[in-house]
């Protein structure tokens, strides 16, 4: 498993305001690049982040030709099911790839209508999951790196039953 | 590298895989010198795997022992039978006139290893995947099933022993070949494996053995 650093989205922000600060008093116009990350992280999501909460049978896939099947798979894994609670800042506690820590994570929107679930970060974060599908007892999600998403295929998360 | 692999169980260890041990005797197996606990025997593998880690199907041991090749093999086995020596690492696929392919394999690690004699059940491309709960507990972003493909731990390929858990099948962990890591199944590298699969026919003859013949 690769170990790698997760975003400190505090220390980013912190970063931005430096270099926005920086940029003012240096005078010049390197600041919009920073602004034009915080509109593009104010898309409204597809769905609200709290709808992922409960308990998911959670299955994955990498040829289209399996994804029925690990639909059906999902479902059965309500036995050990993958349970995503509420976070404190409206967020839900969730894992990011190869980390066995759980992060508050958020859904985001982009420009162009798609979902990320992931940290606080412009949507398409490395980190981030793209949500593909969603209904409320069907996610289907992907990794946004395509390295780690051809390691563990696309996700399938199924509701369990209450 | 090799280590001697343990031959004893301890009571507690025998005690626990008691009900193991009548259900392979019953399934024509010799009692599987194993300390494995029935949980375990649900899935094929938990220590040291890492799901999602590529290893494609063109991977083959290229080089040294372990590396596929024809050997001198002297057998009373008919050609066609597979002849596991799991403490020395290989596989054999008896080809007769004192003729084997042999290939590296990975095997069950100390109190994981067993002996019997079994049929091919089942063949599989690219078989599916349940990571074991420990496994889970360890690594809880993982999926609790994953379709087979290349970053899947089975790998490329599998030939399914019996009745049994336990499987021949390809990895994602190629360097492994050779050591003893598994849960009581036989790993070879994909490309090995591959191979091998389209060598063994369903109903194929396999021969477990744990200690090397004297």
């Amino acid at each position: 498993m690769t170990d790698r650093p997760l975003p400190r989205p505090g220390r980013r922000r912190n970063g931005a305001l430096l270099l926005g600060l920086a940029g003012v008093l240096a005078g010049c116009g390197s600041s919009p690049e920073v602004l034009e990350q915080s509109v593009a992280a104010s898309y409204p999501p597809a769905f609200p982040t709290g709808d992922l909460v409960g308990s998911w049978g959670i299955a994955s896939y990498r040829a289209e030709e399996d994804r029925d099947r690990t639909v059906e798979m999902a479902r059965q894994q309500c036995r050990l099911p993958y349970v995503i609670a509420q976070g404190p800042t409206d967020g839900v506690v969730m894992h990011v790839a190869d980390d066995p820590k759980t992060y508050e994570l958020k859904l985001k929107g982009s420009a162009d209508g798609r979902t990320y679930l992931g940290f606080e970060a412009p949507p398409g974060h490395w980190q981030d999951r793209e949500v593909l599908e969603y209904s409320k007892d069907l996610v289907v999600m992907r990794f946004v790196t395509p390295e780690v998403d051809t390691r563990y295929g696309t996700f399938v998360y199924v509701r369990c039953p209450e | 590298m090799r280590k001697a692999i343990s031959q004893v169980l301890s009571g507690s260890a025998r005690a626990a895989v008691a009900g193991l041990v009548l259900a392979a005797g019953l399934a024509g197996l010799q009692p599987a010198r194993a300390s494995v606990s029935q949980s375990v025997m649900q899935e094929t593998m938990q220590i040291g795997e890492e799901p999602g880690r590529i290893s494609t199907e063109e991977v083959v041991i290229q080089n040294g022992p372990f590396a596929r090749q024809l050997v001198f093999f002297r057998t009373s086995e008919q050609p066609g039978t597979v002849v596991v020596h799991t403490s020395e690492r290989f596989l054999y696929l008896v080809l007769g006139d004192n003729r084997a392919l042999r290939y590296g394999i990975g095997v069950g690690r100390e109190g994981f290893t067993w002996s019997g004699l079994v049929k091919v059940s089942r063949k599989a491309e690219w078989p599916d995947w349940y990571p074991p709960p420990e496994m889970i507990e360890r690594q809880p972003y993982l999926p609790r099933f994953m379709a087979g493909g290349p970053g899947n731990p089975m790998g490329s390929r599998a030939l399914y022993l019996g009745s049994t858990v336990y499987r021949i099948h390809g990895t994602n962990q190629p360097e492994t070949i050779g050591h003893a890591i598994s849960s009581g199944c036989f790993r070879l590298a994909n490309g090995d494996a591959i191979d091998l699969y389209e060598r063994v026919p369903l109903g194929a003859r396999v021969v477990i053995k744990h200690a090397p013949d004297l």
